[in-house]
């Protein structure tokens, strides 16, 4: 429905001669409004993004950085990376089978969390959406050196306490030497710092629910497991839809809970990712060229990912 | 569910968002004998760990950086933001749904791959080890969310409003200002929130960026603390109860409209 149709019928006033001018300066307007975005988004974004699938193709290091030059070698860079086991070994397993992990644990504890907080009274739902809203809030830096603390080798917390049970000896254990605990730990903390948003999101669309709905869902008889599935779910379909995108997306690229937890840096080859060890090749050993082939193919596989959940969130909506 | 279940789960979700939070300020607040010791409940209580990193630590110093870093890009995120938000929620036009996906895809681009290209541009543009080079990366960071943000707000608010400000005779400037504005201030504070946070928390580009100390972010100025053999855990601790506590307090205070500001966006448009 347009602006002027309404106007002219319920008010019967503003004549359609004037509103030409003012339309056809409008075609250009949305544009001059997202000229300023645009630009900063293409600059740092797009361009960046071009400007790197460019330097995969070449052999850049410090000398190049130095002097400016360039120098192609074609897909030398990518020929060493997809021919180095480490990649299909290591980094590959690392960085896919942490993802969805770390995404499947953020969704269902959110969703769980969400269906709890939609249970309770409002003074205690405020309560625990604060308590919540802490743990979002604590930046990543923070929370990762907080957890290294937990599970500091000899005397952390954790450690102790699984000492105590049996679980391990805490003079010997490092939870950060092993492959498996060290993506536990890494695991732990961005669900600690991802599910909030995934609860929060879930709950404010469960508030839009009608109660009417869910009454009549109790009233056929159907459970908490059926009435989730049925109702709850198919209505909730695009949020769920966005906080999986955007978990998987965040996840996929967790750089910083990796790179500061002991090792993550570099240090201990088992634990690298493609991001660290794209960052690590560039900015350790000055191989710009590699790092950037590593990161072309970290983005080629996000690409796939937002690529195909977009095609699910928009099947049936007009954006 | 039966109310000894509920409060045993409320119980459980508590105790897992706050522990880490507790145990931050709890070793900051640890006395000096204590520092560094893995104790859920310090003998003795003091300040001097926060006395420590805030006069010898340099991370005063610290914290104004990542102070102006932080303000100057939620000013002009926030600016650049409402306007790209009210053109693709107000008009439609050629290629709108081309930039709403686009603005969407882009989140999905890893920082890794930006920062090889950034830094050698920042280097041959003399932009390295400046508070500016930060400010501008941060910006382009939180210009999507918060444009898919601030699209939901801008379109809950009725067209029919617009249009009376129009009838009046108002024109398109005046009428953003006196109908628009004040009708998704509660957006712009939810995304100015999350602009904040991140050139507040962010960690890469200011470890790549900045190679003189005095231009370190909170973020990067933490691991000052951490020695070749030791860590000094009370001063991280406290470091860290400095830089969090200021973005909890943010956020508790916006919480309804963030949360508010991502149904919008997810749903609305």
């Amino acid at each position: 429905m347009t602006v002027a149709e309404r106007t002219d019928v319920d008010l019967g006033v503003a004549p359609p001669a004037p509103r030409r001018p003012c339309r056809r300066a409008g075609a250009a307007r949305p544009w001059l409004l997202l000229a300023p975005a645009l630009l900063v988004m293409g600059g740092l974004l797009l361009y960046p993004l071009l400007r790197v699938l460019a330097l995969s193709l070449q052999d850049f290091g410090l000398r190049e950085l130095v002097s400016g030059r360039t120098k192609w070698v074609g897909f030398d860079n990518y020929a060493e990376l997809l021919g180095n086991a480490d990649l299909w070994a290591t980094v590959l397993p690392n960085t896919v089978v942490f993802a969805v992990v770390a995404v499947a644990l953020t969704v269902v504890f959110g969703t769980l969390v969400a269906l709890l907080l939609a249970r309770l009274t409002p003074l205690v739902r405020g309560l625990v959406t604060t308590a919540i809203m802490v743990a979002w809030a604590m930046p990543a830096v923070t929370g990762t050196y907080v957890w290294v603390f937990v599970f500091t080798p000899g005397d952390g917390i954790a450690v102790q306490a699984l000492d105590a049970l049996g679980l391990l000896d805490a003079a010997t254990a490092n939870p950060f030497s092993n492959r498996l605990s060290f993506y536990a730990v890494a695991a732990l903390n961005v669900v600690h710092h991802g599910f909030p948003f995934v609860a929060l999101t879930v709950l404010a669309g469960l508030l839009t629910i009608p109660r009417e709905l869910t009454e009549a869902a109790i009233v056929d008889g159907a459970g908490p497991w059926r009435r989730f599935w049925s109702l709850t779910f198919p209505m909730l379909r695009p949020v769920f839809a966005v906080v999986t995108v955007l978990s998987t997306i965040w996840d996929f690229k967790v750089f910083t809970q990796i790179y500061l937890m002991p090792g993550g840096d570099g240090v201990n080859r088992n634990v690298l990712t493609l991001g660290t060890w794209s960052y690590v090749e560039s900015f350790a050993q000055n191989r710009y060229g590699l790092g950037a082939a590593i990161a072309v193919l970290l983005t080629a596989l996000l690409l796939v990912v937002t690529v195909a959940y977009l095609r699910l969130l928009f099947r049936d909506e007009e954006l | 569910m039966r109310a000894a279940a509920k409060g045993l789960a409320v119980t459980g979700v508590l105790v897992f968002t706050l522990f880490p939070v507790y145990l931050m300020i709890v070793t900051a607040l640890n006395g000096e004998a204590n520092a560094g010791s893995r104790t859920l409940w310090p003998d003795e209580w003091t300040l001097d760990n926060f006395a420590y990193v805030v006069t010898e630590g340099g991370f005063g110093r610290y914290l104004t950086n990542s102070l102006t870093v932080a303000l100057a890009t939620v000013l002009a995120g926030a600016l650049l933001a409402l306007l790209a938000a009210v053109a693709v929620a107000r008009f439609r036009f050629r290629f709108r749904t081309s930039v709403l996906v686009m603005v969407l895809i882009i989140q999905m681009v890893p920082v890794e791959a930006l920062v090889i290209p950034l830094f050698i541009q920042a280097r041959t543009m003399a932009m390295l080890d400046t508070l500016a080079g930060l400010v501008v990366v941060y910006l382009a960071f939180s210009l999507p969310f918060a444009i898919w943000t601030l699209r939901g707000f801008v379109a809950a608010v009725p067209v029919e409003l617009e249009e009376a400000a129009y009838l009046d005779g108002a024109s398109w400037g005046r009428m953003f200002r006196s109908v628009l504005l004040p009708l998704v201030a509660p957006g712009l504070v939810a995304t100015s929130v999350f602009s904040f946070i991140v050139a507040w928390n962010e960690f890469i580009f200011a470890l790549t960026f900045m190679s003189d100390d005095q231009n370190y972010t909170v973020a990067v100025g933490l691991r000052r603390f951490f020695g070749q053999h030791a860590t000094d855990w009370g001063a991280v601790m406290a470091a860290s109860t400095l830089i969090t506590i200021p973005v909890m307090v943010f956020f508790v205070i916006a919480q309804k409209r963030l949360t508010d500001g991502l149904v919008a966006g997810a749903v609305k448009g």
